[in-house]
């Protein structure tokens, strides 16, 4: 349960970390938190000849606030997201988010970024991102890149970064002062990895995606509709809730098991009845 | 390769070569001599090796030592004198609190956090901040007790006496569970 020997280099600026990934090739990894990085070296399920320590580069953890949107340093800790410490574009969304990632010392290590980078589908920023509409920046050989991070994730732990890509930050755009959001997720235990986990934003957007599946999250348009003309939330929205997330799935040509689409349907529901400000246990009539 | 390092340990100014691939944990073991670092499972998923980094708690299996240059590190074994520890300490030798005793250091920093960030917090909340920590033997009612009373009896203190409290308990930090 010991990491295998490496090299541990800790650059300045971010183009150094990116010339050591250039002449590390494969076998050089990022850290910065390391929450999951560190597990996984201490298992040897993954192994490094260098490791590029980015956690103290001054750039990746500034913020800023630009009006419209939020730009948030990859190397921001999930905990000064939980605690206020940075401008909350969302409404409360990214806070309330962050406060159920984990447990609290991994809080505190753990960044948006690398949970970004790392894409465990069942990561929260990978679904509240997308979910938000934010933009992801990057920093690799060929300069500085951003792309949506809505498309971001192509698989389970694939991102649309190169060998030699650092994430250095997410543009949050600001929701409407009147949207409202819900968001559940199911673990079986406080603070694992969700089995599943549904999103929704209402008011001036509206926005709904699952996550936790067995890549990307999906997009729900046909639930967007429903949310969209919904005055309240009744038994009879929660069923068409339900229909228009199996046709949504069906369109996306993911598979999911019967087992998961209750499970995500589940959380669809507890989502949306949350962004009507339904306590959790109440049933609907 | 090894690197020298320079951190402060419970209070010590402490320099030291370390190997790279140490995690913090062995390191504040081997070289600092803080045996209140229990190794669960390294992996960060048991929470017996928590200690507090630069006033956050954090897991030292999952952090290297390197990582840790210029840190103001925290075990057990510097908080002894420490009020809400010390009431810790106390509450959980009343309330079967720990068996074997492994997690217990673990458990021991958690339980400063949890009274410092949510006070004198009801049952659901200690529980779900408490999640991070296992302990095979107790079944957790008796920690979840003990935590709760020595919230209480911080809180009950500090209202008695409002001069301490900015020494007994760090300032409540926003943000709830």
């Amino acid at each position: 349960m010991k990491p295998a020997p490496f090299t541990y280099i800790r650059p300045q600026r971010i183009e150094d970390a990116v010339a050591q990934l250039v002449e590390g090739g494969w076998d050089a990894k990022v850290i910065a938190g390391g929450q999951s990085l560190m597990p996984m070296l201490n298992l040897r399920m993954v192994s490094a000849e260098r490791l590029i320590d980015i956690r103290r580069i001054p750039q990746l953890t500034a913020c800023k606030d630009l009006g419209a949107e939020v730009r948030i340093g990859a190397g921001v800790t999930h905990a000064r997201i939980q605690q206020g410490d940075i401008p909350d574009p969302s409404n409360g969304l990214m806070p309330k988010v962050a406060s159920r990632i984990a447990y609290q010392a991994v809080r505190n290590r753990g960044t948006i970024g690398g949970s970004l980078s790392l894409a465990d589908p069942a990561a929260d920023w990978v679904t509240t991102m997308a979910a938000l509409g934010a933009t992801v920046e990057w920093h690799g050989e060929a300069g500085p890149q951003t792309g949506p991070a809505e498309d971001f994730i192509q698989a389970a732990y694939t991102t649309n970064l190169g060998p030699t890509d650092v994430l250095t930050a997410i543009r949050i755009p600001r929701l409407p002062r009147e949207a409202v959001w819900g968001t559940y997720k199911l673990c079986r235990k406080t603070g694992e990895f969700a089995h599943a986990m549904a999103m929704v934003i209402r008011g001036g957007v509206t926005r709904a995606f699952l996550g936790a599946t067995d890549g990307a999250p999906i997009r729900l348009p046909s639930v967007e509709t429903e949310l969209q003309r919904a005055p309240t939330c009744d038994a009879g929205l929660e069923r068409a809730l339900g229909e228009a997330m199996e046709t949504d799935i069906a369109n996306s040509s993911r598979e999911l098991a019967d087992v998961r689409r209750w499970q995500m349907r589940t959380c669809l529901v507890r989502a949306t009845r949350m962004s009507f400000g339904i306590p959790e246990l109440a049933v609907s009539a | 390769m090894t690197q020298t390092i320079e951190l402060t340990i419970n209070g010590k100014a402490v320099r030291a070569e370390v190997d790279d691939r140490t995690t913090l944990a062995d390191f504040l073991r081997e070289h600092a001599d803080a045996r209140s670092i229990h190794l669960g499972c390294e992996h960060g998923v048991c929470g017996a090796c928590t200690i507090v980094i630069d006033g956050a708690i954090a897991r030292s299996c999952i952090t290297l030592a390197v990582m840790q240059d210029g840190a103001d590190i925290r075990t057990l074994e510097g908080l002894g004198d420490d009020p809400v520890i010390r009431q810790l300490r106390e509450s959980f030798h009343h309330n079967h609190g720990l068996q074997c005793g492994y997690c217990t250091p673990g458990m021991l920093i958690t339980s400063r956090d949890i009274i410092a960030r949510y006070g004198a917090a009801d049952e659901s909340t200690v529980r779900d901040a408490l999640a991070g920590n296992i302990c095979r033997c107790t079944g957790y009612a008796g920690i979840v007790k003990a935590v709760r009373e020595a919230a209480a009896r911080l809180a009950h203190d500090r209202s008695s006496d409002a001069d301490a409290s900015a020494s007994v308990v760090p300032r409540r930090i926003a943000g709830s569970l």
